[in-house]
């Protein structure tokens, strides 16, 4: 499956899975940014304007869901999909951040090759 | 040729100043050599692991050899064997097979198997940490050998490793272990037994008449949390076992599996002469969620042990209405403890407290049930709830009927 190319931001606090999950990315021809916090994110998403932000839960400052709140709470930035990758697999997790807003949830410890096709399916349906 | 005292003197401070000096500079290059060493580790992981991270997401049948720049010197192997490894963690499917495809024809596995043969133990033991995080089948063999290993911090690492590999040639030595109570903690290896999940169920099942008691107690507990429904025939078996241990951690694990076939069988133990079985079992029946046993369990609401009465409350409350009325009905009943574990439970329920709300309710009807309901708890003599709610809850009218109920009802009695 192809999709045209994107900008993606990818906020996680753990840099392994930064650079891993960006490196799949760029492979896949997108234009990575990432952020190591909550806070970090939301400066990031206004000034970038990401196509996606992949999301996780468990952060400093302020966790995942807070983010996702204010995403989509915000109207400049309520349309730009989220898609959570976290360790959290509870089903409450899952169906919270569904809630909130989230167009996807992946739990770690995720498959490469199932997380791009889902990160291709996001962006061929927003697009 | 001979020294004045203060000659001596200046010789032995030099001499000093100077080795002190020698060991300084010593300590401040063996610093910066490490930090150098870890900054070059850094760049070349760097420039190595786009390439690694390429192969370990991708889906062709290329080797991580060809993704990468060869030859690789031994520095280069460490570091793209930490990469992988710390992939390791974050993958799981098809990309995780190939972290393991990876570390096996880059030769990673072999030279950790080596490492299990090392003479310093911490070694060894790093080593079997390792092999568990590759999880190749090609290990095993090593690791059941060290299995064997004279220090026990390695004997667990391989046992978690093998666990980790899965698969019943990996599984069966670590079902073997549990016979050896004296070498190994049973609780250890039935936590590596259940991460390897229903694999570790096929060998249970057959090895399980040939374990010795606490081994047996210990494979049930195994069974019970992987919530395999294939040993129910098993379960039945050890819950008529004569040791009274076993037919608890049997009735235990089938409250896990919750599987509603059991409840006849839980039924009849609730008869046990032995309260820990009895405990166990109506634990299991609240579990499993079965209201055809509200009797048996409200009538072990007066046994002879707190245990049991607790259990049979908690189930009680875990099976609804029916079980609900039943805790009621028991507020009524002569013995005493068992209305106090009544209370008890409507209590943790959050039952007394929905009535005490229904004092100031607008239906008369619902009045009149929450007055009788209070009556019957103070008549149950544990008033503690009721006598906050009098003093604590957001309704004055509420508070005023609580206090003038509590108030003219005569302290003491009889149980």
């Amino acid at each position: 499956m192809t999709t045209n190319p994107a900008r993606v931001l990818v906020v996680d606090d753990d840099p392994l899975t930064r650079r891993f999950v960006g490196a799949l990315l760029r492979q896949k021809g997108h234009e990575v940014h990432e952020a190591i916090d909550g806070e970090d994110a939301l400066r990031a998403v206004h000034t970038l304007q990401p196509r996606l932000v992949i999301l996780d839960l468990v952060m400093p400052m302020k966790d995942g869901y807070e983010v996702l709140e204010a995403l989509k709470a915000d109207p400049a930035t309520k349309r730009i999909p989220v898609l959570i990758l976290s360790m959290r697999s509870r089903e409450e997790d899952v169906v919270k951040g569904l809630n909130l807003g989230a167009e996807d949830y992946v739990t770690k410890p995720f498959n490469a090759q199932e997380l791009m096709v889902r990160i291709g399916k996001i962006l061929e349906r927003t697009w | 040729m001979t020294y004045s005292d203060r000659e001596l003197l200046v010789m032995v401070i030099i001499g000093i100043v100077s080795v002190l000096s020698a060991l300084t500079l010593l300590i401040i290059l063996n610093k910066a050599w490490r930090e150098a060493r870890e900054a070059m580790d850094r760049r070349r992981r760097a420039t190595l692991e786009p390439d690694v991270f390429r192969y370990a997401g991708a889906s062709d049948t290329r080797a991580l050899r060809e993704y990468l720049d060869l030859p690789l010197s031994s520095r280069d192997e460490r570091i793209v064997e930490a990469i992988l490894l710390d992939v390791a963690g974050l993958v799981k499917g098809e990309s995780r097979e190939r972290i393991t495809t990876a570390c096996e024809t880059l030769g990673l596995v072999a030279a950790a198997v080596t490492g299990l043969k090392s003479r310093r133990w911490w070694k060894r033991a790093g080593s079997a940490e390792k092999l568990g995080m590759m999880r190749s089948k090609q290990s095993v063999d090593a690791l059941v050998a060290a299995m064997d290993d004279p220090m026990g911090e390695v004997r667990i690492r391989a046992a978690r490793a093998l666990g980790l590999i899965r698969g019943r040639t990996s599984v069966r030595p670590i079902v073997k272990a549990l016979s050896d109570p004296n070498r190994w903690s049973a609780i250890r290896l039935a936590e590596i037994l259940i991460g390897a999940g229903e694999e570790s169920v096929d060998e249970l099942l057959e090895a399980y008449d040939g374990l010795p008691k606490p081994a047996r107690v210990s494979a049930l507990d195994v069974i019970g949390r992987v919530r395999t429904p294939r040993a129910a025939a098993l379960l039945r078996r050890a819950l008529k076992d004569p040791l009274p241990d076993v037919r608890a951690r049997a009735a235990h694990a089938m409250g896990l599996i919750a599987d509603p076939t059991f409840v006849e069988d839980l039924s009849i133990c609730l008869g046990d002469e032995v309260w820990a079985v009895r405990a166990m079992a109506a634990k299991a029946l609240g579990r499993i969620g079965a209201p055809q046993s509200v009797p048996r369990l409200a009538g072990l609401m007066s046994d002879r042990e707190w245990w049991v009465r607790s259990n049979a409350g908690d189930a009680l409350r875990a099976l609804g209405v029916p079980g609900r009325e039943a805790l009621i009905k028991t507020l009524e009943e002569p013995d005493a403890y068992a209305r106090h574990q009544a209370v008890a439970q409507l209590e943790e329920g959050g039952i007394i407290d929905e009535y005490v709300s229904d004092l100031g309710s607008g239906d008369p009807a619902r009045r009149e049930a929450a007055i009788q309901f209070v009556r019957k708890v103070i008549s149950a003599q544990r008033i503690d709830r009721l006598s906050h709610q009098a003093v604590e809850h957001t309704q004055d009218s509420v508070r005023r009927t609580l206090l003038k109920i509590l108030k003219p009802e005569p302290q003491g009695g009889s149980s």
